[in-house]
């Protein structure tokens, strides 16, 4: 009886759940339609996840070279402005805990947006204008 | 405001963090030098061993006389205490700036934990305040400098809180934070808030001349 | 809450002193003592004290006047010393009256507030220092000053002559002929065991207490002597007014006096302040770390007696007796377990009081406070109510007190608060009650 209920209250539930996720699914792999900075690697963050429109930053940013952002690795090791990284995630060469000597996730994301935006004395910088609750 | 965030963020940590270090440096030698020509006859009965008991007995809550006369001061104090550096050092968001300015990777105070600790500290401050407008004994000696110094450590508490949780506008509040922290660590070693680099030695004498030349206990 | 303008006392001293004063004059004297005599020590003491309050409940002063904060040791600290140093010494002759009159006679440098100071602050150093510069100053009561001027021109503090002072001894040793037949109180004798040494006022007025010792030594069969010259006298009140010159030699002769008659040690009388000038303050203005020859008190030495059976106590003293802890042979020396063993080795009812120990409330005659005299009386017994209720709450018939200046408060403190009770010093009840197996 009690059974019964339960999966009569669950299974529409679960139906509304697995259409939102096709639904979003696109929406954390493209860019277009990306909102946060992706934070699927960390392991349960503190704080909320930095505000991020990709292509209204670009467009605001007047970035058009996505090698500014999406930077390879030259052989020493060192930010290559180069060749591109695009289209490979940030983690994939700045795991949350590196064990190569690489930076660590977080630190990359610190870095890659308060340097530029401080350089550019544009956009943000403070902690909460980014992590906003 | 973002060059002045750059300024507060940048060239003024640095300058604040030098007054602190050449300045408590400054502050710890010269005094050494001078205990050294003028407090021979004191220095004479320096004893680690004294010292220490001293100390350590003096780290325990309610293990003293001073410490068992005013519970409310005792528990504010410690409270106060433990929480400030606990902030200053460990705090997430602080945690964060050493890891992005130095690449220090270490353990931080949970988000929820560091919050709460912070609003301990405002409201340690708010005792000491209190205490120094309503107890005659306490508002009898209290100074401006006095007062100077609680201000000094409030403000990047109270500006802290704003900055975290997001009252006000966040670079306005966060500059500000930055710049009374920087204020409050360049003063240290120049205000009432030097405690801080002497309490070790003033206590540790004064374990050292109970211990070693009084032959008793000074808690 | 009260402060100290609204209590001044007239004191001819005093009042002489400030006369003679030029804020010039001040200015000068307290920078130049500041800057030659005092260093880290005071300045990190007046820079690290957070002004928290917690030293208040430590001063009997400040619990007997019920909590007035004028009273409290940071108070007093911050209305002299510290001040002073704020100002550089800019401040108002009618000022150096004050603050003269808090330092000699509202604290009686017993540092009991050093186990309230969470930073360490010892305010009974910084208060001393303040009577140091009063002593510059020449802004001294009259009473102590006159001590100061015995002390500087016979090296005792009471005027006593020399051939006074060998009369008084003879006469002492023939008193006591009449109950021991051969007793005899050593003059100059080389060598000996034991050089017993005593304040100036025990030949003085408290001859008696001579005595007692000698009659003690005798029946213990102790190879003893004293001085016929000076450096008899233990006593110091140039260290507590603040003439350190006089105190160095005060204690060289004192020293000296013993090592020349090549005794093994000295022993001192039943006195807290003679003894805090022996180990704390005149050995080191001499330049000794430790004293140059081992001083101890007569607690330390009747506890020898009595724990190698030298003197033997038939019946103990029957009457209920409490402990004073004088200041500085408890806080200052920590005889606290000596003086209770010997205590209760003569008494059969020892009742504590508390807070004891190194944490007993001094008796406020102690630093010099009874030697200010007759002006400063209430001072000192109104700033002393705590000792009152813990005497009272006892509810003994007398009490132990190893040390004269205590003596003198104590029985003040019980006259003025009608208690009824009896100091004694441990000779008193010793001589009493030993076994006397050479009396007549």
């Amino acid at each position: 009886m009690h059974k019964k209920k339960l999966t009569r209250t669950l299974a529409p539930l679960a139906a509304i759940i697995a259409v939102m996720l096709i639904y979003m699914a696109p929406m954390a792999f493209s860019q277009e339609d990306m909102v946060v900075v992706p934070t699927s690697d960390f392991n349960a963050p503190e704080r909320p996840a930095a505000m991020f429109k990709h292509d209204a930053h670009n467009e605001l940013a007047g970035l058009e070279d996505c090698v500014v952002c999406h930077h390879g690795k030259t052989d020493a090791g060192l930010i290559d402005l180069e060749n591109s990284s695009d289209g490979e995630s940030c983690s994939s060469c700045h795991p949350v805990k590196p064990e190569n000597g690489a930076t660590p996730l977080m630190r990359a994301y610190h870095l890659q947006c308060t340097t530029c935006h401080a350089d550019a004395l544009k956009g943000p910088v403070a902690c909460g204008e980014c992590h906003k609750k | 405001m973002h060059e002045l965030y750059n300024f507060v963020s940048g060239p003024l940590a640095w300058v604040a963090g030098a007054f602190f270090v050449l300045g408590s440096i400054y502050r710890l030698v010269s005094m050494y030098i001078l205990a050294k020509r003028k407090d021979g006859s004191s220095l004479e009965y320096m004893s680690l061993h004294y010292s220490l008991r001293s100390i350590i007995r003096w780290l325990i809550p309610f293990s003293t006389m001073g410490w068992k006369a005013d519970p409310l001061m005792t528990v504010t104090t410690f409270a106060f205490h433990i929480c400030f550096i606990a902030v200053a050092v460990f705090l997430s968001g602080h945690v964060v700036v050493w890891n992005t300015a130095f690449g220090f990777d270490m353990w931080s105070l949970p988000t929820q934990a560091g919050d709460i600790i912070s609003f301990v500290v405002i409201a340690a401050c708010a005792i000491f305040a209190l205490r120094r407008f309503m107890l005659p004994h306490v508002k009898n000696v209290t100074k401006p400098k006095d007062w100077f110094a609680l201000t000094l450590v409030v403000l990047p508490f109270l500006t802290g809180v704003l900055a975290y949780h997001q009252m006000g506008p966040s670079l306005l509040m966060t500059t500000l934070h930055i710049l009374s922290g920087e204020l409050l660590l360049a003063l240290i070693p120049f205000t009432r808030l030097s405690h801080a680099l002497f309490t070790v030695f003033t206590r540790a004498y004064m374990g050292s001349e109970f211990g070693a030349v009084r032959h008793t206990r000074d808690w | 809450m009260s402060h100290i303008s609204d209590r001044i006392i007239s004191d001819p001293g005093l009042e002489l002193g400030v006369a003679n004063l030029t804020t010039e004059r001040i200015e000068e004297v307290v920078n130049q003592a500041l800057k030659g005599e005092t260093g880290a020590k005071l300045k990190a003491y007046q820079e690290t004290c957070m002004r928290c309050g917690l030293c208040a409940q430590g001063c009997h002063f400040y619990v007997s006047h019920d909590g007035d904060p004028s009273y409290s040791p940071v108070s007093k600290a911050t209305e002299s010393i510290y001040e002073l140093m704020e100002k550089k010494g800019r401040v108002s002759p009618k000022r150096i009256y004050e603050m003269a009159q808090i330092a000699y006679t509202e604290c009686n440098l017993c540092k009991r507030c050093a186990h309230y100071c969470p930073v360490g602050i010892d305010t009974g150093y910084s208060m001393l220092v303040m009577r140091r510069i009063c002593h510059l100053l020449g802004v001294v009561p009259q009473y102590i000053l006159d001590t100061g001027n015995s002390h500087a021109t016979t090296m005792n503090q009471m005027w006593v002559k020399d051939d006074e002072w060998i009369d008084t001894l003879q006469w002492q040793e023939d008193e006591a002929r009449d109950e021991f037949s051969n007793i005899r109180i050593p003059l100059d004798k080389e060598g000996a065991d034991i050089y017993y040494s005593v304040i100036a006022p025990e030949p003085k007025f408290r001859t008696q207490l001579i005595y007692q010792a000698a009659a003690i030594f005798h029946e213990a069969g102790v190879d003893w002597t004293m001085p016929s010259t000076p450096g008899w006298d233990n006593s110091d009140m140039s260290m507590y007014i603040g003439d350190f010159e006089n105190m160095g030699r005060l204690k060289r002769s004192h020293y000296e006096s013993a090592q020349k008659l090549r005794v093994k040690r000295i022993v001192m009388g039943e006195c807290g302040h003679a003894y805090r000038s022996v180990y704390d303050m005149g050995n080191r203005w001499l330049g000794y770390r430790d004293m140059p020859i081992p001083v101890i008190h007569s607690v330390e030495y009747f506890w020898e007696l009595l724990t190698e059976g030298k003197i033997k106590i038939p019946k103990k003293f029957e009457h209920p007796v409490t402990i004073h802890d004088p200041c500085n042979i408890i806080r200052g020396m920590g005889l606290m377990d000596k003086l209770r063993d010997v205590t209760h080795m003569i008494c059969e009812n020892v009742v504590e009081m508390t807070p004891n120990r190194e944490h007993n409330y001094c008796c406020s005659a102690g630093g010099g406070v009874i030697n200010c005299g007759p002006p400063f009386r209430g001072t000192r017994v109104k700033g002393n109510k705590a000792k009152a209720d813990q005497l009272r709450n006892t509810g003994v018939s007398h009490v132990v007190c190893p040390c004269h200046n205590c003596h003198g408060g104590l029985e003040d403190i019980i006259d003025h608060y009608e208690l009824g009770m009896h100091p004694k010093f441990l000779g008193d009840i010793i001589y009493e009650i030993m076994e006397k197996t050479d009396a007549l």
